[in-house]
């Protein structure tokens, strides 16, 4: 009797961590096929190699998790736009961080060099600095409403095609480029209205 | 149901609305640098929109380290649970590194690839019959041609001609 509760025993214990590796694979598939891009797209929306990091196990933690541990239909989509969602959080709680200790007065010299996008960053030099226009352009990406930032974020910084930005969206690809163009128009009015008030 | 319909037409008319102009309209055309370059407004314009693609394109060029694809994964596969964890897989992904796209791989290939299917094309043409089929039209504008000799100089004459 106690022999056959051991040998149950046994192979329930073989059998739970089997099961798990296969139904839950797909997460692994998915970092295989989508990682290198997914990738990309954060470094580009952050530009710090900690914060991409982060932002990468985010959303896989989240997708492993998704729903009572179910599947979600279009995994490329559900990633692409969970990492980005993630990202512009991240980048917003970065901006609101540097405008409270630029408030209080806390940073240094040295960290105002390492943070060139705030406001009294106007030497002449700045204006063709890239490093301070990827900040800029950044800062203005995150203000973005969600529909547009969405498309620019998929289809500049993730360099998908608009085809693809559509099924990801659930919208047209010509509404993805006019969603594109209007997300463009904006943001130059406001990095130039950033640019007028540095002067 | 009807709305649905309307709506995917109205989208492929505006995507065939702006496949048109902008195959008609370039933004190097000479009306078109003339007027930037005459009106302060889209003058002002064009620049904004410029600083914008050159952040943009600051932003695609900021290359990152090697490993990062690699350290990215081994983060997220140590917070996955233990049995994916150790599954091959996950160690193949610890170690993986950023491989550039297919079309990027190939792309240098593209040119002669061209070439050998131009080639295999007309060799293609070649065989199906382009050519025989030039053969026949030969043949027949030649009857017609004896026909006519023969109409007017005579068959023997004709004959000595073409067997000649």
């Amino acid at each position: 009797m106690s022999g056959k509760a051991i040998s149950y025993g046994q192979i329930w214990d073989i059998a739970i961590p089997k099961t798990v590796d296969e139904s839950r694979r797909w997460v692994l598939s998915a970092m295989q096929s989508h990682g290198q891009e997914l990738v990309t797209m954060l470094w580009r929306i952050l530009g710090n190699e900690q914060d991409v990091c982060d932002a990468y196990q985010n959303t896989f933690l989240r997708l492993a998790h998704y729903e009572g541990r179910g599947k979600p239909e279009h995994i490329k989509a559900y990633i692409f736009r969970s990492a980005s969602n993630t990202a512009i959080s991240m980048l917003r709680r970065r901006a609101a961080e540097r405008r409270r200790l630029s408030s209080l007065g806390v940073l240094t010299d040295q960290r105002r060099r390492a943070a060139p996008y705030s406001r009294d960053a106007s030497s002449p030099a700045n204006e063709i600095d890239s490093k301070y226009l990827q900040d800029a352009l950044r800062c203005c990406i995150a203000q973005l409403p969600e529909h547009l930032r969405n498309v620019v974020t998929l289809r500049d910084l993730a360099e998908l095609s608009y085809a693809q930005i559509g099924r990801i969206l659930g919208i047209s690809s010509a509404t993805a480029r006019v969603y594109r163009c209007k997300a463009i128009q904006l943001l130059a009015v406001w990095m130039n209205k950033e640019k007028e008030e540095r002067k | 149901m009807k709305t649905i319909k309307a709506n995917k037409k109205c989208g492929h008319i505006r995507t065939w609305l702006y496949e048109a102009i902008s195959s008609r309209i370039r933004f190097d055309t000479d009306w078109l640098q003339h007027h930037i370059a005459n009106c302060p407004r889209c003058h002002r314009r064009v620049i904004s929109a410029g600083r914008v693609n050159l952040a943009l394109m600051a932003l695609k060029s900021q290359p990152h380290k090697l490993d990062l694809l690699m350290r990215a994964n081994t983060q997220a596969i140590g917070v996955l649970k233990h049995s994916l964890r150790r599954a091959p897989k996950a160690c193949k992904l610890k170690s993986m590194l950023p491989e550039p796209k297919l079309l990027t791989r190939w792309g240098k290939y593209a040119h002669p690839a061209a070439n050998a299917v131009a080639c295999l094309a007309i060799l293609l043409l070649m065989k199906i019959g382009v050519f025989s089929s030039m053969d026949k039209f030969q043949r027949q504008s030649q009857k017609v041609v004896k026909q006519y000799y023969a109409s007017h100089v005579g068959q023997e004459m004709a004959d000595e001609i073409f067997t000649a």
